[in-house]
């Protein structure tokens, strides 16, 4: 007996059907799971109306609106959350007998992984579009013009995309889905929190501001900014990542791509064995 | 390329200090049904794990359906089926979604893969579960649909780890005959059990593993000739003590008396039974049945695990002073 023979495809094309069909499987599985959809529509909701009107009602901004301001910080933030849930997700994932599974099944390494990144980012669409139309309830608007406004979404999901890994591998070290879920948060919540997301950073410590500052989310919000007409006032002087926030977004996301993708990719042919 | 769909050299593996594997070699031939059998810790998840490129050994090779398990895994891919010993079905998806997304994996493409999995749902009885979350399924659908996966892609070798471990025994037979069938296509399977009337129902060979060391292999006759000598019991009409002791005497010194019946040892075999039978005639007593009887593959199993289990660890070489 033989087996079924198989169209012949070049390896790349092989890789890219795979990693097709692992992203399939994981929107799939996205579907069927409205509680997580729901929950993550719900959160970046509850973010814009209670950060915007808690802050926003005690922060002013110098000839602006705080909704305006806070946007961009939330859209970055949620971000960060959705890579933390990837690493949750992943470490489920390995201590499942369904990734034994695959890995005995003649198809690329990298496949099932880039169907986890990228359906993440699929996944994260719904919250990300509730939480634009709750932006634009509350007065948020982008000032620049709609074109900008997507090339600011673009970066922020090309953001996303680059932290998903990162998630990813904070998964695939980690033990359990627990352990995931420590490892991942703390990074999170220093980032997420320390940083311009919700107060310009000239008015803290010295030491906290100089993380704040130099702190790639701030960089990445201050992108968000400029592309959405939010931006008040100049950047701090001397820091070259808040001066070019769209060269450092783009930059630092290529450079964890390309980077974090080989060493994910390698730790998960490795795990197990 | 040799006649062998599996054959390992010498495996080994530890983990930190646990040897799951010592030294393990396997020729199966295509085409048969090879058992690996032992008890919970003996080693055999870790093989089928080495020779379906999950784990890779600290020593030794091995080559399935032709190709080395390390250098050519992907080949090796190619041609295997798994059912593992945990199960590896998505919860979340149907049973049809399943075996789709594992037909894709396996380069069949979307329309092969759709029939192939209406095929083997048909197959393994789960038409109607095959609409159906797999979170739903009770224990043996589960194990009858992980099996179905595995055979999406006809495989030339086929792993089975511990098929109907946990299974009532409904769903036990029920897996059988799967089983069965696929042997009777053709397909070489290395199955593990602690179970040896699975063994002995199911396999052409069997290949007994302890501590991470083959003790015994064989077809299951062999296996049990290689143990003991086969006995002749005789069986009286009734439990008359006189004409019990009176078969026991006429049958030698080593014969005992069990029940109604009476056994000795048939060192000749078939030649051995014809003699009592001969015997017998003579003695007058009623009979109601004379037979040879094999010991059980549970003896087999016991006495080759317990000599090696009752070894003391294997005196070190003496060294010259
Ligand atoms: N990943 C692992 N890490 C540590 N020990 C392991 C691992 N896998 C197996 N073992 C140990 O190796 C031995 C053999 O295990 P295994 O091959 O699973 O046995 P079996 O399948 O025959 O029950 C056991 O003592 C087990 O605890
Ligand atoms: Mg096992």
């Amino acid at each position: 007996m033989s087996a079924i023979a198989t169209p012949r495809q070049s390896s790349v094309q092989r890789g890219l059907i795979d990693a097709y069909n692992a992203t399939r499987r994981y929107l799939i599985r996205g579907k069927r799971q409205p509680d997580i959809i729901f929950g993550s529509v719900l959160f970046p909701v509850i973010f814009v109306v209670l950060f915007g009107y808690v802050f926003g009602s005690s922060i002013s901004v110098p000839g602006g609106n705080y909704h305006s301001y806070l946007m961009s910080g939330l859209f970055a933030q949620s971000t960060l959350f959705a890579s933390s849930q990837v690493a949750v997700a992943v470490a489920t994932d390995m201590n499942e007998g369904v990734i034994d599974r695959f890995k005995t099944l003649p198809i690329a390494r990298s496949s099932i992984l880039i169907g986890r990144s990228i359906s993440t980012i699929v996944l994260g669409l719904p919250a990300l579009g509730v939480m634009i139309l709750c932006a634009l309830a509350v007065g948020w608007r982008p000032e620049n013009g709609i074109f900008d406004a997507i090339l600011g979404f673009l970066l922020i999901e090309v953001f996303a995309f680059a932290l998903s890994w990162l998630g990813i591998l904070a998964g695939l070290i980690a033990k359990s889905s627990q352990a995931a879920d420590v490892i991942s948060s703390i990074p999170v919540f220093l980032l997420g929190f320390v940083s311009n997301v919700f107060v310009d950073t000239s008015k803290m410590p010295v030491w906290l501001r100089v993380f704040a500052d130099w702190n790639p989310v701030s960089a990445v919000v201050a992108a968000g900014r400029n592309l959405f007409g939010n931006t008040i006032g100049p950047p701090p002087a001397g820091v070259w990542s808040l001066e070019h926030p769209e060269i450092t977004t783009i930059g630092l996301a290529l450079i964890i791509i390309v980077v974090f993708i080989p060493i994910c990719v390698r730790r998960y042919s490795r795990t197990s064995r | 390329m040799s006649n062998f769909a599996i054959s390992a050299q010498h495996l080994a593996r530890s983990f930190g200090e646990t040897h799951a594997l010592v030294d393990v070699s396997l020729d199966i031939p295509a085409g048969s049904v090879c058992a690996l059998l032992g008890r919970n810790g003996a080693g055999k998840t870790t093989t089928v794990r080495i020779l379906t490129t999950l784990l890779d050994p600290d020593d030794g090779h091995a080559q399935v359906a032709g190709f080395d398990i390390a250098s050519q895994a992907d080949r090796v891919r190619e041609r295997i089926g798994v059912t593992g010993q945990t199960a590896t079905m998505d919860e979340l998806l149907t049973g049809h979604e399943n075996l789709e997304i594992i037909g894709r994996f396996s380069h069949l493409g979307a329309a092969v893969s759709r029939q192939r999995a209406d095929e083997l749902l048909q197959q393994f009885d789960l038409v109607d579960a095959g609409r159906m979350l797999v979170k739903k399924y009770s224990g043996g659908m589960r194990r009858r649909l992980d099996l179905a996966a595995s055979l999406i892609a006809n495989p030339e070798v086929l792993f089975l780890d511990e098929p109907t471990t946990g299974l009532d025994p409904v769903a036990r037979s029920e897996m059988w005959v799967a089983i069965r069938n696929l042997v009777a296509r053709g397909t070489t399977v290395l199955l593990t059990t602690q179970y040896l009337d699975e063994a002995d129902q199911l396999a052409d060979t069997i290949v007994v593993v302890d501590r991470g060391l083959v003790v015994a292999e064989g077809t299951p006759e062999q296996l049990k000739a290689s143990i003991g000598r086969p006995s002749v019991v005789v069986t009286l009409v009734d439990a008359d003590p006189a004409a019990l002791l009176k078969v026991r005497t006429a049958l030698g010194a080593d014969a005992v008396i069990r029940g109604r019946s009476v056994s000795a040892p048939a060192a000749d075999g078939l030649e051995s039974l014809a003699k009592v039978v001969t015997l017998l005639e003579e003695l007058g007593v009623p009979i109601h049945e004379v037979g040879l009887e094999h010991p059980s593959l549970d003896e087999v199993f016991s006495a080759v695990t317990h000599r090696i289990g009752d070894h003391s660890p294997v005196a070190p070489a003496e060294i010259p002073a």
